[in-house]
């Protein structure tokens, strides 16, 4: 019938075999409120709109009805709404059961196009009536303008919208599988862009908030450079890594701060084929601002650096510990004027010039009265201190841990503001990775913070704290990770530079710092999610005083870092540690009284009724036996990384002493320090531990503030001049 | 909680942390003045003392409540080198020396050089000439020993640790010239950028829980 009255053109549009008209808005009258058509004609897989002989068809399975109430002047219209992906129609009619018609029939429809059925009757009888689905799994092809023309988006939609888990597919090869909501990429996604290079892709994986990539995510590129970090509006911005270590031409890895796409900020960046680090500020993918550079050889550079280059005057570290002050080539070659201090003492001032084929040339003054103290001094100088504040180097680490704790810590931001959960799985092994998207894992955030509520001793939390970092699920774990990530890139390998020591240990400070407060928002938000109001009380602020940083977070925190951390302070000591070494070696073929009697020890503290002889001994060659119990006690400084725990043993240590002491001399008898400090040489000298001085300075940085003056510092200090004193000439070079 | 900006901090709930390092030739008797005046006191039931080599004390002077922890050093020739180590961030020294000894005189004399030396005028001195019980012996002038104390900026003291003289006085003078000197620091860290003053030091502002147990006044001995 309709074929008939139709044109030929408009038939040749429309018919096929299979297709039934439905309903014709000339049998039942309804029109679009626009105008722009004149006829709607309802098929029983496609709704048409008719105007002259163009023809718009809309697929019934992307077609979402509702009626909807307008208001007039007069009276109250009911309008009929027809929703598309790309269009919105609006149908009218004068008669209300026009309109009860037309969606009924189209809500049958859409329904039985949706099964794919048609044998319910179409006039059904009352009560059978069943709105099709909004939210149905669809495919549509865009051809309006915009991000997603040409693009076949398969997968769920709502109300015309790609609405859940769905796929986009670009013509040109882009591909977008992921999380959908309200017609835009939205959650977690993986989008491929196809490259220049034949069968390649850049692969996204990471969360999108409105269409753009924000949060975490980790990008592969074609040119097998990856990136691993945050997003801000489809660029890489935050905190991040890119690494192309297949490269040929130059591999290198950069950690550190990103800005529109940009290495902008703080970062840490390592050529493997130069073998050079350099750790400092960039501007726009270049050097730009104070910044270090090591060299495989153990020499670096200190100075300031504008679009790549070596700028003005600066400082060279060289491997045999001579220091170079003053100007330089863009190249990083001696240039101008300046200061060579030798590691003798003797300095060298004057003017430099350094090519690459001739050597160096100089001329200048020679001054051969060593400085003393200052030639040490910058000997162990030490990069960057005030030129990169510590509170700058990795606060897109923090700031994302901040966001997330203020948006509330919900589970479902957790992995866009923290990164992927990863689970190492053995059979998954060689990927390395494994992409954790649904969140199956035992202990959720909301239990997570529940149990944190309650701790209020330094026990509790730092049992809490271990358990956290050691949790795959814990937001602070995944902190910790990135932590322990960019203290490697920057600490470790060719890092591992006495030069750093000061940047790394104010680092780890920095990083106790800032857990300790983010530990504390977490927990003031537990509070506020289980309705628990933390008493505070006079009780409380005193304990609170007891609490810090240094109490609650190092001791847990340390352990991580310990290995590298340590390496910087070995290496920074080591010459001491090497002179101190002679000295214990000579002393240790003393015997005891021997040793005794060289400290100058008093007589009547001498130890000897603590020895039992054999028939043959005598005490003259007796070794190793005197003061044993302290000895022993100090030994175990090397067990333990905990600065509070090596204070502890040093304590113990000294009350050995004392109770050796007492039963010695059978009474009280106070040790002055003309008595105690020949007897503590004794025992650090037989306790022979390696690195005493790094252990001694390690300490001394990471020990809580709060002890300087006191009893402890009073022992460090004693165990240090103990450290120096075996050092000494007299005592290295001792003949027995 | 601690020091930095305390400066502006009302005067009552302040405690100031002092460190004291104790020097003297061996038999000056420098340790027992210092047990005379720790123990004389008060029974310090706290553990953080060691014996001899390391004393506490809790003082109220003025309302200001002040922590003294005096570090002993080994008198030794033999260790003379490692006094720095000892006297860094230190508050205030007390030098010790036997008035029948005049070489126990010239060792204070050294260890002033090298206190200037490396800590500038910001160290409190006390030159003490102890034994004064022992007067008849006398090897050291008074003129002299008070002369020189004055030229190096220091204070002089005659006590006896045997007849418990002038202790009490030394450390209350000590206390005062040490509170003085922090505040005059602080006041120099408030006005200008200069952030070396006493945090470098280790004067330590703490703010203390307020009934804290003053010590039945010092001057009244």
């Amino acid at each position: 019938m309709l074929w008939v009255s139709s044109s030929s053109k408009l038939t040749a549009a429309l018919c096929t075999p299979d297709r039934r008209l439905q309903e014709d808005s000339k049998n039942v009258q309804i029109a679009v409120t626009s105008g722009r058509y004149d006829r709607i004609l309802l098929f029983d897989d496609s709704l048409v709109f008719l105007q002259g002989i163009e023809t718009h068809i809309c697929d019934l399975k992307t077609v979402w009805v509702c009626s909807s109430t307008k208001q007039n002047y007069f009276q109250n219209f009911q309008l009929l709404q027809i929703i598309t992906p790309e269009e919105e129609f609006v149908l009218t009619s004068r008669e209300p059961q026009n309109q009860a018609v037309w969606q009924w029939k189209l809500n049958q429809l859409i329904q039985q196009r949706l099964i794919g059925r048609r044998n319910f009757p179409l006039w059904g009888k009352a009560g059978e009536t069943s709105d099709p689905p909004t939210s149905r799994v669809s495919t549509y092809t865009y051809k309006n303008e915009g991000r997603f023309k040409n693009a076949t988006y398969d997968g769920d939609m709502s109300w015309g919208k790609p609405d859940g888990k769905g796929t986009l597919k670009w013509p040109d090869g882009r591909n977008h599988v992921g999380d959908f909501q309200f017609g835009q990429e939205n959650g977690f996604g993986v989008y491929l862009v196809p490259s220049s290079l034949p069968d390649r892709y850049d692969c996204y994986k990471c969360h999108w908030q409105n269409g753009v990539m924000q949060g975490y995510g980790i990008c592969e590129y074609a040119d097998e450079s990856v990136y691993k970090g945050y997003f801000k509006d489809n660029m890489r911005h935050g905190y991040g890594i890119l690494e192309n270590l297949a490269s040929t031409t130059d591999p290198f890895k950069y950690t550190g701060n990103w800005h529109k796409d940009k290495m902008s900020g703080y970062g840490v960046c390592e050529s493997t084929q130069k073998s050079e680090r350099y750790i400092g500020m960039w501007q726009k993918n270049q050097k730009h601002g104070h910044g270090i550079v090591l060299m495989d050889s153990g020499t670096c550079y200190q100075g300031a650096f504008a679009l790549n280059k070596f700028v003005g005057s600066g400082i060279l570290l060289s491997e045999d510990s001579s220091v170079y002050e003053g100007e330089f080539t863009e190249e990083c070659l001696l240039a101008g004027k300046g200061k060579l201090t030798f590691n003798n003492g003797f300095t060298l001032v004057g003017s430099f010039n350094k090519s690459q084929t001739a050597g160096l040339q100089t001329q200048g003054v020679l001054h051969t009265s060593c400085e003393d103290q200052n030639g040490i001094m910058k000997r162990k100088f030490q990069l960057g201190v005030g030129l990169l504040p510590v509170e700058e180097r990795w606060h897109g680490i923090f700031e994302n841990f901040q966001k997330f704790l203020e948006s509330g810590c919900k589970r479902e931001t957790e992995e866009s503001f923290l990164g992927f959960h990863v689970k190492s799985n053995k059979k998954l092994q060689k990927s390395q990775e494994y992409l954790h998207c649904q969140s199956d894992v035992s202990g959720e955030i909301e239990d997570i913070l529940k149990e944190m509520s309650l701790q209020l001793e330094q026990e509790s939390m730092q049992c809490y704290l271990e358990k956290a970092f050691k949790s795959s699920h814990h937001p602070l774990m995944k902190l910790m990770k990135e932590l322990c990530v960019v203290f490697q890139a920057t600490y470790s390998g060719i890092g591992a530079n006495f030069h750093l020591l000061s940047m790394a240990q104010e680092e780890i400070k920095h990083y106790a710092t800032k857990i300790w407060e983010l530990y504390r928002a977490l927990k003031v938000m537990a509070g506020g999610a289980n309705d628990m109001a933390v008493p505070a009380g006079e009780d409380e602020e005193e304990r609170n005083e007891a609490l810090n940083s240094y109490t609650v977070v190092l001791p847990i925190l340390l352990p991580y870092f310990y290995a590298d951390l340590f390496m910087l302070y070995m290496l920074y000591y080591q010459q001491e540690d090497a002179y101190y070494w002679q000295g214990i070696v000579r002393l240790g073929m003393l015997t005891d009284t021997k040793l005794l009697q060289f400290l100058d020890v008093q007589k009547f503290l001498w130890p000897l009724k603590d020895i039992k002889l054999t028939a043959n001994q005598r005490y003259s060659i007796v070794r190793h036996k005197c003061f044993q119990s302290a000895i022993e006690c100090l030994q175990k400084i090397i067990t333990v990384m905990d600065p509070s725990q090596k204070l502890e043993i040093i304590l113990k240590t000294y009350t050995e002493i004392e109770k050796t002491v007492s039963r010695v001399v059978d009474g009280d008898y106070k040790l002055p320090m003309d008595d105690l400090l020949p007897l503590l040489i004794y025992v650090a000298s037989r306790a022979g531990i390696q690195h005493l001085g790094a252990e001694i300075h390690f300490i001394y940085d990471l020990m809580d503030p709060s002890n300087r003056g006191g009893i402890y510092d009073f022992l460090l200090t004693a165990l240090e001049s103990c450290y120096e004193q075996i050092q000494k000439e007299e005592v290295r070079l001792y003949k027995c | 909680m601690a020091a930095g900006g305390a400066a502006a901090a009302a005067g009552a709930s302040r405690t100031y942390s002092f460190k004291v390092v104790l020097l003297g030739e061996g038999c000056v008797g420098k340790t027992s003045l210092v047990l005379r005046y720790c123990e004389n006191k008060f029974n310090d039931k706290h553990i953080t003392t060691l014996q001899a080599s390391f004393l506490t004390k809790k003082l109220n002077i003025g309302g200001k409540r002040v922590n003294l922890a005096i570090w002993d050093t080994a008198g030794q020739e033999r260790f003379h080198a490692l006094g720095p180590i000892y006297y860094r961030d230190s508050n205030g020294a007390i030098l010790v020396y036997d008035i029948t000894d005049e070489d126990s005189f010239q060792k204070v004399k050294n260890w002033v050089k090298e206190l200037r030396k490396m800590l500038g005028n910001e160290i409190c001195l006390c030159i003490v000439g102890n034994k004064v019980d022992l007067e008849k012996e006398r090897h050291v002038s008074i003129q002299e020993a008070e002369a020189y104390a004055e030229s190096v900026g220091a204070k002089h003291y005659h006590t006896s640790a045997k007849q418990n003289k002038g202790i009490e006085e030394l450390f209350l003078d000590l206390c005062k010239r040490m509170i003085e000197t922090a505040q005059v620091d602080e006041r120099a860290k408030g006005n200008g950028p200069s952030q070396s003053g006493a945090a470098r030091r280790g004067v330590q502002i703490v703010d203390d829980e307020p009934q804290a147990q003053s010590v039945g006044g010092c001057c009244s001995g």
